[in-house]
């Protein structure tokens, strides 16, 4: 078996790759374990959000040039130019967005907080200036009884804003239902529940009733609605007599999961072999160069390719791993950096800057991994788990993820 | 819940730990009118940071057969009138081949002496009673040792104490004592949350402040010496043992492994530090290295089991050679009386001990209190159960219930009776982990003197399980926002991630790391709670 | 710290859970039925508290299709499909119950059914039978039940097949499974077909017993033991005559590879690799350039592939959809992941029909929409389910590619 390119990791940064890829005509497989933190998404993507002091960016292209040596970003070549390559890949795979690299502008969150963001699914509420609403009037309307839309807070934030909400709830017998489970009654699940047009239909008129007659500006739902695609959202817009804006809702992301769904969709659609909960668990390095890898499901033989691309995540995905003693780089045993002793990851503050977010794998300018100290020639490192960036502190996340993805395909194209 | 101060109390007892708690239960059950105040939240100190461990006193069988006797006594006591803090899971003693097994003999010997069951059972039998045990072990013996939840048997002392007509404050520090010549006559306190000043009067002020009651005694000028001795436990994921495992030689660190709950708990260390950093005690990795290897020798699963977070508590250890009486103390309860030990009235301390054995300190420095008051009433602790152990539910009826209601049982006994979801909304879970409903925290805010989230994971145990708060903190935040005080809910739960974070933080890596980081993604870069911290928030 | 603490993963598979719910995203069940406590709740979370009390234990975990789903999206490697079935097995006291028993003894009916197919086929098929067996024993009555055929599969294959198998060098040997030798022999018929037509024979085991998924998934786990440990001696046998054993169904395979060790808790580990699916056999073999496909050139169909549940979780849906690309005459597509609904018995029990056809409900919208020549499954159940609740017709890729084969050609390039 074999691959012109071998990607491992199936969230955003894999997906990224695999399509830009597909698209130079490059046949490539995807080896994904299990589902990515596109899952804790907020239904927006971020360039920078943060400068190094903590202050909110405004042109995240200005501050990018400014970074530290060891942020991935310095590894990007045209940063602008693969800023535009990103969205427009994310609105070929259906993902439409608003936003631009050279201005951010900002998404509310669930706490009611404001954030700064560079691309926003279009369906979403966002804000040109953190300081200024662009509505006086809101519904804030929940879906009755579901506990991760903390409406207090989200309306508490409106409210410094200068805004004038009033917070509602509606609800449709098959959420009732739903509802009977004391755990179920998640994001994801209620986006089943609302999988179809009639029952969106019902919804808008259930929407209706709550906003009748209060003269408002907008109304905000939580992002409980199309997992799949947009066309629900779309058709909810369509039938609600106000303006209608989602806000992100804690995990499991609904946008997160149609983001995941239409890129991957467009992989195998292309073409692409997405080898999904599969986990690659080692490979063969001859020479400075990686010949094939492992993997739990496919026993009997070891995965060729001209190129591969780690895209396997930090901690949470499963890229990283650590113990007592040592982070280590969880498939080839890559030379990581990070601190020694694990006294030395952590610090006392949960809101301070905790070094272990900065632990990756070390790469060289062109991304590429180093196993003990050597260079591997046909093997990069994309997204979370490259070292030297904190996606906590400075909003990197997802522009990191996309933009190194990007790029190491421009460089194995080269 | 604001609370109309008498004009003069029979009673003023000075902190909300499991001895305070436990003396205004018994000062109000003999028909004192009583004000406990505590500085914090019930069971803040020492109280809720130890083993949860209801002694058999095997373990001071050897060393202290006064102690010993006083455990088995109490232990007995408390499974019956504290029934539903109390899991029976008895416990194993071992002796492992680099101990020496002739200290069995005189352990078995001093246990009878003591009056506590001691039986010598054969090492396969031990791996078969509790397979997580080490299976080197060359000898076991089997004594009636339980678990017992801290939290829940301090609250339930304070309910039943109102329930007696107790007054009682929470997040008021007292600041000054009042004192008439030679008599203290109140107290003055600032209330935390808004800072204001308020005063209290009584005939009496029992200092019950545990550590800090060496600080209290100073405000009338008197000097209680006392070594601040911290013991740093850690918690594992799950429960590795079910029965209690005890190391069977001389006491030392980290010898006893407790099954806790959905947990099991290993501790202790023993070091003294000074009082200035009891308030905020952080476990060394030192610490953590002694207790993970000697943890291991007990339950080898422990080598490799996840480790959710490491705490530490401070033992009152009350300094003997100090005694002005000239008695020597030996038995750990002491019982102060100022006025003969100082000259100063109205005012005593009671110290030392375990939370073993709050039961008996309260009864002990009640009786000093009827005597100075001139009441004549018998203590009747000992056989009136708590609010919650008036009867335990049958494994048929709990087998009828869902998972909420299940883990509610265990934690708030026959009282789970008036947690009731009015809908399937409050049928959901705010924690997932330990099964709390959105009842479930209504009860608390209501009944129980919730004022913070912290408060609400010592009655709960919301945020206490595997991934120690990461979707159920902010779900409780909602529900504890009142008005339009949003800001300081979410300030609060700010609080509430950085306290949790700060357990798992000296055993961050595996599982814990990788819950680390997926917090901050939640709540910081999704959420942006970070930007909600107020400066020196609420402990 | 010698070993302490060494590993990243606690031994303990559950506690890798971070609780990030995204497993709850892809559960089947948690979202039309709320009675199932959902993969979280059921798996991980409640393993803690069962681990405390066995009375934690919910008899709701049975609503569990065990499709695997859960492990498929976990980013942390948690099993928690086999957390849920591991825990019904420890806990539960549901007794089967005449129903579910019959429905497990998918060999036994299936003998009984086999020499009166006509009737039993028509019996299954009339009103009365069905709201009879809906309302007595509880099947329900919207169920097709699969004909059964008048000739096993096995019966065939000694008559038919047999004798000319010993002419080839390499040999394989088929675990042919319920469906193939009472209801649909052709399927195992074409798999004899297109392996003879690139040079190998096909034997059957030893003795070949259910591979036990229904009666796994029914509470039976005595006996699902004990065929489990015939066919593993079987294929033991098998692996050591040098001939490595081949599957049709989805389900027999990953049943037998995965669920002896994992839940039965069998001493499988050894012929784990000797177990595989034949459209996996056949991909290496054509990968590695030691067989070739000649295809006919008129052979055309539309063909939408479904991925079985089970097939997603052995990671296996890539060498049945390369086959199917690779003949000239499909045209391809790929249905969206997910589950049909039917999970082998699950959806023939009255009490989860609704559940059952709630879950598949977005997949037939989609086939219907697509209109495909046909629907292709490695998994028999998936084809009863797709094939009542859509009206296409379902066929395993062996069919397709045994049907699209031009034989005579591929023996002449095989030779």
């Amino acid at each position: 078996m074999k691959f012109d390119t071998i990607i491992i990791g199936g969230g955003l940064s894999g997906l990224t790759a695999g399509l830009a890829l597909q698209k130079a005509g490059k046949r490539v497989a995807i080896v994904s374990m299990g589902q990515s933190t596109l899952h804790f998404n907020s239904g927006s993507f971020d360039l920078l959000g943060y400068d190094a002091q903590g202050a909110a960016v405004n042109n995240p292209l200005e501050v990018i040039a400014t970074l530290e040596d060891k942020h991935p970003y310095k590894k990007c070549g045209d940063v602008e130019a693969l800023a535009e390559e990103a969205k427009a890949l994310l609105t070929e795979a259906g993902v439409k967005v608003n936003g631009d690299a050279k201005a951010n502008h900002y998404r509310i969150t669930p706490m009611g907080a404001v954030k700064p963001a560079w691309l926003t699914i279009n369906d979403y509420a966002t804000l040109a200036q953190a300081d200024k609403l662009p509505w006086k009037k809101v519904a804030l309307v929940n879906v009755m009884g579901y506990l991760d839309f903390p409406t207090k807070f989200i309306a508490a934030g409106l409210r410094r804003l200068g805004a004038e909400v009033d917070v509602k709830a509606f609800t449709l017998p098959e959420l009732e239902t739903a509802r009977k489970s004391p755990t179920e009654m998640r994001a994801a699940n209620i986006a089943k529940v609302l999988g179809n047009e009639d029952i969106v239909k019902r919804m808008a008129t259930a929407v209706n009733e709550q906003t009748e007659g209060g003269n408002y500006d907008v109304v905000l739902l939580p992002a409980v609605l199309g997992i799949a695609d947009s066309v629900l959202s779309q058709q909810l817009k369509a039938n609600v007599n106000c303006q209608v804006q989602f806000i992100a809702t804690l995990p499991p992301s609904v946008p997160g999961v149609r983001v995941q769904n239409l890129l991957r969709k467009r992989f195998i659609a292309g073409g692409g072999v997405h080898l999904t909960g599969d986990k690659a668990t080692g490979g063969v390095i001859e020479n400075g160069t990686l010949k094939c890898i492992t993997t739990e499901n496919l026993t009997e033989t070891c995965l060729k390719a001209d190129n591969f691309i780690l895209a396997s995540g930090s901690f949470v995905s499963g890229g990283l791993t650590s113990n007592y003693e040592a982070v280590t780089e969880a498939v080839f045993g890559l030379d990581v950096e990070a601190a020694d002793n694990h006294g030395q990851w952590v610090k006392y503050n949960v809101f301070e800057a905790q070094p272990y977010m900065e632990f990756g794998v070390a790469t060289d300018q062109q991304l590429h991994v180093k196993k003990d100290g050597k260079v591997i020639n046909n093997c990069y490192a994309v997204g979370s788990v490259l070292s030297g960036h904190n996606r906590v502190k400075m909003a990197d996340g997802t522009g990191v993820s996309m933009l190194t993805a990007l790029q190491a395909v421009k460089n194995i194209l080269k | 819940m604001d609370v109309k101060l008498k004009n003069k109390y029979d009673v003023i007892v000075i902190g909300g730990g499991i001895t305070g708690a436990g003396t205004a239960r018994d000062c109000a059950m003999r028909g004192l009118s009583v004000l406990l105040i505590e500085r914090f939240d019930y069971a803040q100190g020492a109280t809720g940071r130890n083993h949860g461990l209801l002694h058999s006193g095997a373990r001071y069988a050897v060393t202290d057969q006064e102690s010993a006797t006083e455990c088995i006594q109490e232990n007995m006591i408390l499974r019956k009138v504290a029934s539903h803090c109390v899991e029976e899971t008895d416990g194993l003693f071992i002796t492992l081949p680099e101990d020496d097994l002739g200290y069995q003999a005189t352990f078995v010997e001093s246990c009878q002496r003591a009056g506590i069951r001691a039986d010598i059972i054969d090492p396969a039998e031990a791996k078969i009673l509790e397979p997580s045990v080490n299976p080197t072990l060359i000898g076991a013996v089997r004594i009636p040792d339980a678990s017992i939840d801290p939290f829940r048997l301090t609250v339930a002392n304070v309910v039943d104490a109102r329930l007696h007509g107790a007054d009682t404050l929470t997040y008021h520090e007292v600041t000054e004592l009042i004192i008439d010549q030679t008599r203290v006559v109140g107290v003055k306190m600032r209330d935390q949350l808004t800072g204001e000043m308020r005063e209290a009067y009584a005939d009496l002020t029992i200092n019950a402040a545990g550590i800090w009651g060496m600080l209290v005694a100073k405000m009338a000028g008197i000097t209680v010496n006392m070594f601040p001795a911290k013991g740093a436990l850690l918690i594992f994921g799950h429960r590795v043992n079910n029965m209690v495992i005890n190391r069977c030689r001389k006491p030392a660190n980290a010898d006893i492994l407790v099954p806790d709950d959905a947990v099991c708990v290993i501790g202790t260390t023993s070091d003294r530090v000074p009082i200035e950093t009891c308030d905020d005690m952080k476990v060394t990795d030192e610490e953590v290295k002694v207790l993970l290897t000697e943890g291991a020798q007990l339950a080898p699963a422990l080598a490799t089991t996840r480790i959710l977070r490491a705490y530490a508590g401070v033992r009152p250890l009350v300094a003997s050679d100090n005694d002005p009486s000239g008695r020597s103390i030996s038995r750990g309860i002491v019982t102060l009386d100022h006025a003969t030990r100082d000259g100063m009235e109205g005012f005593v301390t009671i110290t030392g001990g375990k939370m073993m054995t709050y039961r008996l300190m309260a009864e002990m420095v009640t009786d000093l209190a009827c005597k100075k008051l001139g009441v004549n009433k018998a203590c009747e602790t000992a056989t009136t159960p708590l609010p919650g152990s008036e009867s335990k539910k049958s494994e048929e009826t709990l087998r009828t219930y869902n998972f909420a209601q299940k883990t509610a049982d265990g934690r708030h006994g026959t009282y789970t009776k008036d947690i009731k979801p009015a809908d399937t909304l409050e049928s959901s879970l705010v924690c997932e982990c330990e099964g709390v409903s959105v009842a479930e925290v209504d009860y608390a805010v209501n009944e129980q003197n919730v004022t913070n989230l912290i408060d609400l994971r010592r009655r709960t145990r919301m945020g206490m399980g595997t991934c120690q708060g990461q979707l159920c903190a902010c779900r409780a935040a909602g529900q504890l926002c009142q008005g339009n005080h949003a800001e300081e809910a979410a300030a609060d739960l700010a609080d509430f991630v950085n306290e949790r974070w700060k357990g798992m933080k000296p055993v961050a890596w595996g599982a814990t790391l990788n819950e680390a980081q997926l917090t901050a993604m939640v709540y910081e870069d999704l959420c942006g709670l970070n930007q909600f911290v107020k400066e020196g928030g609420k402990k | 710290m010698a070993d302490l603490q060494i590993n990243s993963e606690s031994v303990f598979n559950f506690e890798q859970c971070l609780k990030c719910s995204v497993c709850t995203v892809y559960c089947p069940v948690s979202a039309v039925n709320p009675a199932y406590p959902g993969p979280k709740q059921a798996g991980p979370d409640g393993e803690r508290y069962r681990l405390k009390n066995p009375v934690f234990f919910d008899e709701n975990l049975k609503k569990c299709l065990n499709c695997k789903r859960c492990e498929v999206a976990c980013p942390q490697n948690v099993k928690v499909g086999d957390i849920i079935q591991a825990a019904r097995m420890k806990y539960s006291t549901h007794k089967p119950s005449l129903r579910d028993r019959i429905l497990a003894s998918t060999d036994f009916v299936g003998t009984m059914a086999n020499r009166f197919a006509p009737i039993v086929n028509m019996t299954l098929a009339m009103g009365l039978t069905k709201s009879v067996m809906h309302s007595t024993i509880g099947v329900d009555k919207h169920r097709q039940f699969p004909a059964y055929s008048s000739k096993r599969f096995e019966t065939w294959y000694k008559r038919n097949a047999k004798a000319q198998q010993a002419q080839y060098d390499k040999q394989v040997s088929y675990f042919h499974g319920c469906y193939v030798n009472y209801n649909f022999p052709k399927l195992g018929q074409d798999l004899v077909k297109i392996m003879n037509a690139v040079g190998y024979g096909v034997q059957l085991l030893e003795k070949e017993k259910c591979c036990g998924v229904a009666k796994i998934a029914n509470g039976l786990y005595d006996q699902a033991k004990k065929h489990g440990n015939i066919n593993i001696e079987s294929i033991r046998k098998a692996k050591e005559e040098g001939r490595v054993t081949l599957a049709t169904s989805s389900t027999c395979c990953f049943t037998i590879r995965d669920e002896y060790e994992h839940i039965l808790g069998l001493e499988a580990a050894d012929v784990r690799e000797s177990m595989t699916l034949a459209t996996r056999f056949l991909y290496h073999l054509l990968d590695e350039g030691k067989i070739k496909l000649a295809f006919r050139s008129d052979y055309k169909k539309r063909v939408a592939y479904h991925s079985a549940c089970h097939m997603e979780r052995m990671g296996w849906v890539f060498y049945s959809t390369e086959l199917l690309k690779m003949i000239p005459g499909v045209e391809f597509t790929m249905l969206d992941s997910q589950c049909c609904g039917i999970s082998g018995t699950y959806g023939f029990k009255r009490e989860n029909y609704e559940t059952s056809q709630a879950i598949g409900a977005g997949l037939f919208k989609q086939i219907k929409e697509l209109a495909p020549d046909c629907v292709s499954t490695d998994c028999e159940t998936c084809k009863w389910q797709i094939e009542m609740s859509t009206g296409v017709p379902v066929e395993n890729p062996i069919c397709i590619i045994a049907d699209a084969l031009d034989v005579e050609e591929t023996i002449k390039l095989n030779s």
